[in-house]
């Protein structure tokens, strides 16, 4: 449906993104995951074109969207990042406002409000103004802008960023709604990995304006398949013990943070008898100690050396 | 554009202070300093003569023939301490055929009021020596029956007709500052562009179905709107309610103020060209169009301003062409023909303005 080739964009000679090839299957729910600057709004930006690509093809169907943008905008709704609304007019007034710039009017434009209001649950509170609303209730409402024209291809930017839990969960929802029942093709992106790995069929991760890895959440998965995870507790914890900890043949990584260790090490690796020899050369008592099925944050800590939100 | 405009006088509709309080201080900074509430100066007199009310009374009388003062008697103690404190600039001690000025300081009053008080006591002490010498009565009216009549009479006439106009400040001051806040009102409402980029409306009315052309002419008619109302409250409060002479081309006033409108508007579009946020629109928009009506020269008698750079920069900016071509249909009653020049400048401005500036603005976008 919806492709992305070789996609660049460099912003006064320095690269936002670098060579992005990213596929939107029809009715797909496809996640975009990546640290805060890792490219994931400049990518969507350029694929809903609101922005050139400095190099690289985005195909609706076959057809050029950088010369031909009216195609992709007739079946496009975007939930920007930001509130793009008018704090000053009613829930009602900014949906009337924003179906009138698709040039729908009358019955169909009223059908539309109301329709989009129920789907954010946001019927009762239509008359409200939207700067009394809360955080989440404006999230609603910025979803709901993008829904007025039906759009085939929902792209949202971290659509649940400083939001209560309850609001996050409503919005998730909506959009596993629209995708299961309404057909809607998603396009997600967050740098919440949970949000995705509920959401999502197929993801992309980027970092550092490219994307390092792409699949199913198994296929995914399956790039620790030769790692074991283990989370220990401890009752105390120094840099001395952690050097040593990295030093153990077989460990891959070690996270650290307050009294707790992450241990990325190579399968089959025989570490327990080791690390409480060591635990217990350094005096330090192991309080807990587990094994992890590895995750998709795990993926990524092993892709980039560091966390989402590091 | 109609979905913009729409949207944008919605705005308005909830938040109407903002416009309301212009409106308001337009008409404020034009009695304030347009003389809309200007009554004559005030000059105590007192005598400190034996028969000093009599003296008071004659010179009181004889004094207040002119609209710039109201002499009025006063108690000498109390128009001394008066002069004193600063809240007079000049007091005339009169006499029974001379005067002497009380002043703290040398201020233009001073000066004003001494050569109105010289030529009533030279006028008296002329028709004092004639009535001597003469031993007549009545000479006073004799003196004044012959200068209504005199034989070297002098007469004034304007090149086209006989009237010749007076030229009143506080009108060109009631446009200068009407005007002023239009370029405020005009400025605000233009920055919503800036707002609406910076919220994200703006790409999300890209990306729907509205062409920019009709994106970008929302805001400006909306801009032009909303200044073209402000600046039509206060002409018809002043025209109709406070009586300002502002003459009979109404309509050609009002298409003057029109384009003078279109052209700040371009002009604020110009500078939304330069800015990122609407923050900085904020701190850079009031801190340059203050500048513009003085250097146009709007709040003085025109050609007081000779310098040609400033000639050339105020040729620049539209308020100049706009006061002139107002003033010229106000004080000599010029039709739509002698003010096209004027008008055909302001489009210029505007057209120019508006080009770059949209120009600016989408090569920032990219």
């Amino acid at each position: 449906m919806l492709e992305a080739i070789h996609l660049s964009k460099n912003f006064k000679g320095k690269k936002a993104v670098q060579d992005v090839n990213l596929y939107l299957g029809h009715g797909e729910s496809v996640g975009l995951i990546g640290p805060n600057g890792a490219g994931k709004s400049t990518t969507i930006s350029m694929i809903s074109s609101l922005i050139k690509p400095t190099s690289g093809e985005i195909k609706l169907n076959g057809v050029n969207t950088i010369t031909k943008p009216g195609e992709i905008r007739k079946i496009l709704g975007v939930v920007p990042q930001e509130l793009a609304l008018y704090q000053e007019l009613s829930a009602y007034e900014n949906l009337h406002f924003f179906g009138s710039i698709y040039k729908m009017q009358g019955k169909e434009l009223k059908d539309s409000i109301e329709q989009a209001l129920e789907i954010v649950g946001l019927t009762d509170r239509q008359k409200d103004l939207v700067k009394t609303f809360s955080g989440g209730m404006k999230r609603r409402v910025n979803i709901a802008a993008a829904l007025l024209h039906r759009p085939e291809i929902l792209i949202l930017d971290e659509p649940t960023v400083g939001i209560d839990p309850q609001s996050r969960n409503h919005i998730l929802e909506t959009v596993r709604m629209l995708n299961e029942k309404e057909g809607t093709t998603i396009l997600y992106t967050s740098h919440y990995m949970e949000e995705v790995e509920q959401l999502c069929d197929r993801l992309y991760i980027m970092d550092h304006g490219e994307i390092i890895a792409a699949g199913t959440k198994a296929e995914l998965l399956s790039i620790l398949s030769t790692e074991d995870t283990f989370k220990l507790e401890l009752s105390k914890l120094d840099g001395n013990f952690i050097e040593r900890v990295r030093a153990i043949e077989g460990i891959r990584k070690v996270e650290a943070f307050q009294l707790q260790m992450k241990i990325i090490a190579k399968k089959g690796s025989n570490l327990i008898s080791e690390l409480v020899h060591l635990a217990d050369q350094q005096h330090i008592q192991i309080i807990n100690f587990q094994t992890e099925t590895p995750s998709l944050e795990d993926v990524f800590l092993h892709l980039t050396g560091r966390t989402l939100r590091d | 554009m109609k979905a913009v405009l729409w949207a944008q006088f919605c705005k308005d509709k909830r938040n109407p202070l903002v416009v309301l309080l212009f409106i308001a201080g337009s008409i404020l900074a034009t009695l304030l300093f347009a003389g809309g509430v200007s009554s004559p100066t005030t000059v105590p007199i007192f005598s400190e003569e034996k028969n000093a009310s009599e003296i008071e009374k004659k010179w009181e009388s004889l004094l207040n023939v002119s609209d710039s003062f109201r002499f009025e008697i006063m108690d000498p103690k109390q128009a001394r301490e008066n002069v004193r404190d600063g809240n007079i600039d000049v007091a005339v001690k009169v006499m029974a055929t001379d005067y002497r000025l009380v002043a703290n300081s040398e201020r233009p009053t001073v000066s004003y009021v001494q050569q109105h008080v010289e030529k009533v006591f030279n006028r008296e002490a002329q028709i004092s020596a004639i009535a001597k010498t003469q031993g007549e009565e009545n000479v006073r009216s004799e003196i004044e029956n012959y200068l209504e009549d005199a034989p070297f009479q002098l007469d004034t006439q304007g090149l086209d007709s006989e009237h010749i106009p007076k030229y009143n400040l506080s009108i060109q001051l009631l446009f200068a500052f009407t005007f002023l806040i239009s370029m405020f009102i005009a400025g605000l409402k233009v920055n919503n562009v800036t707002n609406d980029k910076v919220s994200g409306v703006w790409n999300r009315m890209i990306l729907s179905s509205i062409s920019k052309t009709s994106m970008y002419c929302g805001y400006v008619l909306y801009s032009f709107l909303i200044t073209l109302v402000q600046v039509l409250v206060v002409l018809l409060l002043f025209k109709y309610v406070m009586d300002y002479e502002v003459g009979d081309h109404l309509w050609l006033i009002i298409l003057i103020a029109a384009f003078f409108i279109f052209s700040m508007i371009s002009i604020a579009m110009l500078i939304t060209g330069f800015v990122r946020s609407p923050e900085q629109f904020y701190a850079i928009y009031p801190s340059l169009i203050p500048m513009i009506p003085l250097i146009s020269g709007s709040y003085m008698l025109p050609g007081t301003i000779t310098n040609p750079v400033l000639l050339f920069i105020a040729d620049l900016f539209p308020m100049v062409h706009a006061i002139e071509a107002i003033m010229s249909v106000v004080f000599y009653s010029a039709g739509f023909e002698d003010v096209i020049m004027s008008l055909l400048l302001m489009l210029l401005i505007g057209v120019v303005a508006m080009g770059l500036g949209i120009n600016l603005m989408e090569r920032r976008g990219h």
